[in-house]
């Protein structure tokens, strides 16, 4: 693929429009780096706006570079170490240790064909197309970026801003030009000395003064810092994520021969990367016995917690959800939406809710109450206002305007006080978003066309059929494999007639919730046809799930991420959920808060199941997955073994873990996985328990945490240790981050001083005799810690039972639990079922 | 330019005197400026862009702030007013500096109070008197070195610091004392600047005074100067200008607000308060944002 951009004219190409429907201009010019993109258009089919979608979803930052080089780092308080996970040195191991995905036109500085000949020249990173101009502005202002060149679909016929062209300009798009991990951008840092790094890091292309350890004074139970730390170090680059960094994966139907190397063939947008470790990547820069790597770093592959950073003390990594046959998605009618819609003036409306931008013809938005018809996105179905507003809200899971709308609205950990600022969330809003950041109306006005990517073509099912046609004629380019060789060779191993078993038993036990058929919902499950195509799409007109709400204690799975409070009114995302969703009940049957639309889990797709194991929203049903990288300091898997004894959640010795799974994007890898994975789906006894277990104690510090230099004492603060082990149980990691540690700290003071509204507020929730034993507990703490200094560790080590329970959003422990459906099947009806599920 | 010849500059350097700043008036009263209206809980507090389009303020705003005036406030409105602030040039140069409560506040320097939150039934409090002595000594006067982006601090008393052995002496490493305004001033308490993170207000970019790896920066010395850093209390201010040659500042301790505090040039003040309520335009070294700011100047 270098040898493509050294032979390409030098700036720009030209190239054909992808699809002659729809096309924007068939002369378009297109900027050097995109054209692996325009040509993936091409191969998908993919007309103007879908491309201009697909090329925003790989490609916008939308300005988060300055939240991932500096507002993580030094308002959030996290640490990325950018060169541990982008290395060039280390490209080939980057897939096995992190899970990116390696960008196939960028190579390591000094091999072959590289135009980068030594990695000083590219600052230790790899070099991609564009770097010939951008390295040019490393440490200097007046670069151009890339998404200046964008060229925009045609806008939509009858769009209210419209017919005149008044997007935001697409330099607020930001591009840059890849990192070398798709998804992942980089950007010339103007502020950037180049003898200042030198000095710090013996040359250009070496971090290692940046990002090496300097052990604590206090000793190595202090974590070690860096000069990560020191926001007066300007990093060459800045860098940004794009959607893609989560979303880019590979093409169950065209795998990689080498994961490590792939091809722009073997790329898919949409179908989510089941093997990120987006949150190991997060904390790349921490050490491992810090709160926040604590927080962070226990999401299994293709799972990440997204309301991490905008953190609401509710631990929920959940799986990058694929997007397969959009079109066909169900949506619900009559929600009641609270949003802001285009209008074509304000005249006559107030202005907290309604505005036009300034400098444009009635360019406008409205705040307003309607019913609308609208997807249920996310786990629950938190972001129901609308499939444009949900691709909205991705930009700020990815950082994107952080400093200009939502960094004030976060949690400050570290504030104690409920009357300051940051001591919970405020909620995020649009309006004001989009008044003060071009990056929120650069992205807003072409969200249609990444609407219109998601039900292209490119996000349509990748089934086994295909795949293994696929496989079939990369050797006989005339090979053939109908649905019934798939059939054929599925009943070879599962059993004579067992997918037309399985499809029973599918229609009368499973497809209630995983099917969209309107007859499913009706009860009539005799006369589904799970394969019938929708003759206006194209597409299987099943989804093979109804996205409704299920009780999580139906559905019984891992529950922690039901209970994500981030849409509740109040909380950062109020604006992204609609009003129907927050009147929900809660489920009767938790004993944690469950209010304001929470404690649902959605009723998922089964689409494609073959090639997304293994299962449920935290990939916990199956085996553990692992990259197994050459570097060991990157194997996190290692770090973290999962397996327990169910009877004290004690880690099993390391020869009593079952062994990990290596990635494997094959198709034959894919199966091989989904059949485990369904084996242990439908076999939930046989489930070896999974906790993701604290490996050290972990200390959570309000107020200052401080060595003086001379006695080794720590001076002043409030901190609180989490032990590892409690009363010879295991503690679950997720302890940490779902402990609700100011409510303690405030129902501490307050029992001090106002016991009889906690005792109130207590009794109420938790009934007479529970009330008030904790505050008996509360009252006692008090006491044990004015008297000595130290004395809550011991304190709360007594009283365990106020941090796994009454101080917890979450206090489900085992992670692959629940789903127990189907367990009563005959063997062969679950044979039967898996060979079905197979051929969807 | 270099430590030794800053300290001959400012050893000829005019008078500044932080209590001389404003007229006695103008200190007694709170200034007579525009707030949003707010409340105690957390979440009843004003957001701080819709604060900016709602309630801009104006040059004439910044000059009815003193450093003393500022103190007559509530925190809320300390806040409010930083956040309507942008960063402005780093300075250069020596400032008068002072900490302060605001109303309600003890008036007492305690920080070892403040530092757990204002819990104080439960603060475990092994050391505070030093922590209050790094009070009584920082957030006083400092000198900015603008072209090598570092600051110390000016310590006018060492008494106290020796009176708990916290200062380390030696013939390879001498005290650097200066002479501002007839008196002798030492050196310590190197720290960066730069320009990054306001952990109040993310909309732009604030100064940034950090101590976390003072241990890195010439003329450091262990005691008393690790007390500020990162194995230390870990020190972070960050200031803004109100107007040139005021800066207000906010200072953290381990990420953790501590308490406010101005910086004060009267010279600076003087030699620019025409053209500054004139234009309201001044040299801008940090990102500013993408918020329009509102500043409204007597000329507009």
């Amino acid at each position: 693929m270098v040898r493509l951009f050294l032979l390409a004219i030098a700036l720009t190409v030209t190239l054909p429009s992808p699809r002659p429907a729809h096309a924007a201009d068939t002369t378009a010019k297109v900027h050097e780096q995109d054209i692996p993109y325009v040509e993936a258009c091409a191969r998908e089919g993919l007309n103007a706006s879908e491309c201009a979608g697909r090329l925003i979803w790989f490609k916008a930052t939308a300005g988060n570079d300055r939240f991932h080089t500096y507002v993580f780092q030094q308002r959030v308080g996290v640490l990325i170490d950018w060169f541990r996970v982008l290395r060039s040195d280390e490209r080939g191991d980057r897939f096995r240790a992190w899970g990116g995905i390696n960008d196939p036109s960028c190579c390591t500085p000094g091999e072959a064909n590289c135009p980068a000949k030594s990695l000083d020249e590219t600052y230790g990173l790899d070099w991609c197309p564009g770097d010939e101009e951008l390295l040019k502005y490393v440490g200097k202002d007046g670069y151009r970026d890339p998404a200046c060149d964008f060229r925009d679909a045609p806008l939509a016929e009858g769009d209210v801003h419209g017919p005149q062209d008044q997007r935001q300009s697409a330099c607020d798009l930001k591009f840059g030009t890849s990192t070398g991990m798709l998804g992942v951008r980089k950007f010339p840092n103007p502020r950037f000395n180049l003898e200042q790094w030198v000095k710090l890091n013996g040359r250009a292309g070496s971090w290692e003064g940046y990002n090496g350890k300097i052990p604590a004074a206090a000793g190595s139970e202090e974590p070690a810092k860096s000069r990560l730390l020191d926001g007066s170090v300007e990093p060459p680059y800045l860098i940004g994520t794009a959607c893609g960094s989560c979303h880019i994966s590979f093409d169950p139907l065209n795998p990689p021969a080498d994961p490590a190397n792939p091809k722009w063939e073997n790329i898919k947008g949409l179908l989510g990367n089941q093997y990120s470790r987006m949150s190991e990547i997060m904390v790349s820069g921490m050490a491992t016995n810090t709160l926040e790597w604590q927080m962070f770093a226990h999401a299994r592959p293709g799972t990440t917690d997204t309301s991490a950073i905008p953190n609401d003390q509710v631990n929920n990594p959940g799986t990058m959800n694929a997007l397969i046959n959009i079109p066909q998605r169900p949506v619900f009618a009559g929600e009641k939406v609270l949003k802001w819609r285009k209008v074509a003036s304000c005249e006559g409306k107030t202005a907290p809710t309604c505005w036009c931008e300034p400098g444009r013809d009635n360019k406008c938005w409205e705040k307003s109450l309607k019913e609308e018809t609208v997807h249920h996105i996310l786990k629950g179905g938190e972001d129901s206002i609308g499939a444009l507003e949900a691709i909205q809200r991705v930009y700020f899971n990815i950082g994107s305007c952080s400093e200009q709308c939502w960094v004030n609205h976060l949690t400050d950990l570290r504030v104690a006080d409920p009357q300051q600022r940051g001591f919970g969330q405020t909620p995020f809003n649009i309006g004001q978003c989009r008044r003060d950041c071009p990056n929120f109306r650069a992205i807003e006005d072409r969200l249609v066309n990444v609407l219109d990517f998601f039900m292209s073509a490119e996000a349509r099912a990748t089934d086994l059929r295909e795949a293994r046609e696929n496989q079939r004629r990369a050797a006989d380019p005339a090979a053939t494999y109908a649905l019934q060789d798939l059939i054929a060779d599925l009943e070879k191993e599962f059993g004579e007639g067992a997918v037309a078993r399985g499809q029973k038993v599918f229609a009368n036990t499973c497809a209630r919730c995983h099917s969209s058929q309107p007859e499913a919902a009706a009860g009539q499950f005799d006369a589904l046809d799970f394969h019938k195509v929708d003759a206006k799409s194209g597409l299987r007109a099943d989804w093979l799930g109804n996205d409704a709400p299920t009780l999580v204690s139906e559905v019984g799975t891992f529950r922690c991420r039901a209970l994500h409070s981030n849409h509740m009114t109040g909380k950062i995302w109020q604006e992204y959920g609609s009003e129907t969703l927050r009147a929900q009940p809660p489920d009767p049957n938790l004993k944690e808060p469950a209010d304001g639309g929470r404690s649902y889990y959605r009723n998922i797709s089964l689409l494609n199941l073959w090639a997304h194991a293994p299962f449920m929203h935290n990939n916990a049903v199956g085996p553990e997955l692992c990259g197994q990288p050459e570097n060991k300091a990157n194997a996190f898997y290692a770090m973290r073994p999962r397996y327990v004894d169910g009877k004290d959640l004690s880690l099993l010795p390391p020869e009593q873990q079952p062994a990990c799974w290596a990635y494997d994007p094959s198709v034959e890898g894919r199966f091989a996985l989904y059949k485990a994975s369904m084996d242990a789906l439908l076999h939930p006894d046989q489930r070896m328990p999974k906790v993701t277990l604290l490996n050290e104690d972990v200390t959570l510090r309000v107020g200052p945490r401080l060595w003086d230099g001379t006695d080794k004492e720590k001076l002043v603060g409030f901190s609180l240790t989490i032990p590892a082990n409690i009363d010879g149980r295991g503690v679950n990691a997720g302890t940490v981050g779902n402990f609700q540690h100011k409510t303690f700290v405030v129902d501490l003071v307050q029992a001090k001083f106002k016991p009889d509204e906690v005792e109130a507020r207590l009794v109420k929730q938790w009934g007479p005799e529970e009330g008030k034993r904790i505050l008996a507990d509360l009252k006692g703490i008090t006491e044990e810690v004015t008297s000595q200094p130290n004395g809550l560790i011991e304190a709360l080590k007594k009283r365990p039972y106020l941090v796994k329970q009454i101080y917890s959003s979450c206090f489900a422990e085992i992670e692959n639990a629940g789903h127990r459906f189907g367990e009563d099947l005959s063997d062969d009806d679950k044979k039967a079922l898996t060979a079905f599920l197979a051929t969807l | 330019m270099t430590l030794h010849r800053t300290a001959r500059l400012l050893a000829t350097a005019a008078a500044v005197t932080l209590l001389a700043a404003c007229g006695a008036k103008e200190d007694k009263n709170p200034p007579d400026i525009p707030f949003a209206p707010w409340g105690e809980a957390h979440n009843a507090k004003p957001d701080f862009a819709e604060l900016e389009a709602q309630h801009p303020l104006s040059v004439e705003d910044l000059y009815k702030i003193t450093p003393k005036n500022l103190a007559l406030l509530d925190q809320e409105q300390v806040d409010q007013i930083y956040a309507r602030l942008s960063a402005g040039p780093i300075p250069e140069g020596p400032f008068e500096g002072d900490l302060f409560f605001p109303k309600g506040g003890s008036g007492k320097l305690r920080l070892s109070e403040i530092a757990g939150g204002g819990l104080k039934g439960l603060l475990v409090n092994v050391a505070g008197k030093k922590l209050d002595l790094m009070g009584e000594i920082l957030w006083k006067g400092k000198v900015f070195y603008r072209d090598e982006r570092l600051l110390r601090n000016r310590i006018e008393d060492l008494g106290p610091l020796k009176t708990v052995g916290l200062v380390e002496e030696g013939n390879d490493n001498p005290l650097t004392k200066i002479t501002v305004d007839g008196k002798d001033q030492w050196l310590l308490f190197p720290a960066r600047l730069y320009c990054g993170q306001s952990l109040l207000d993310g909309r732009r970019e604030s100064i940034i005074i950090d101590y976390a790896f003072t241990d890195q920066l010439p003329g450091y010395r262990r005691m008393p100067d690790m007390m500020a850093g990162r194995d230390g209390f870990a020190i972070r201010d960050e200031i803004r200008m109100v107007r040139p040659g005021l800066y207000l500042g906010r200072a953290y301790i381990d990420r953790s607000f501590v308490v406010n505090f101005v910086l004060y040039n009267k010279a600076i003040d003087e030699a620019g308060k025409a053209d500054y309520l004139k234009t309201g335009k001044t040299a801008e070294d940090c990102w500013t944002g993408t918020q329009q700011r509102k500043l409204v100047a007597a000329a507009q």
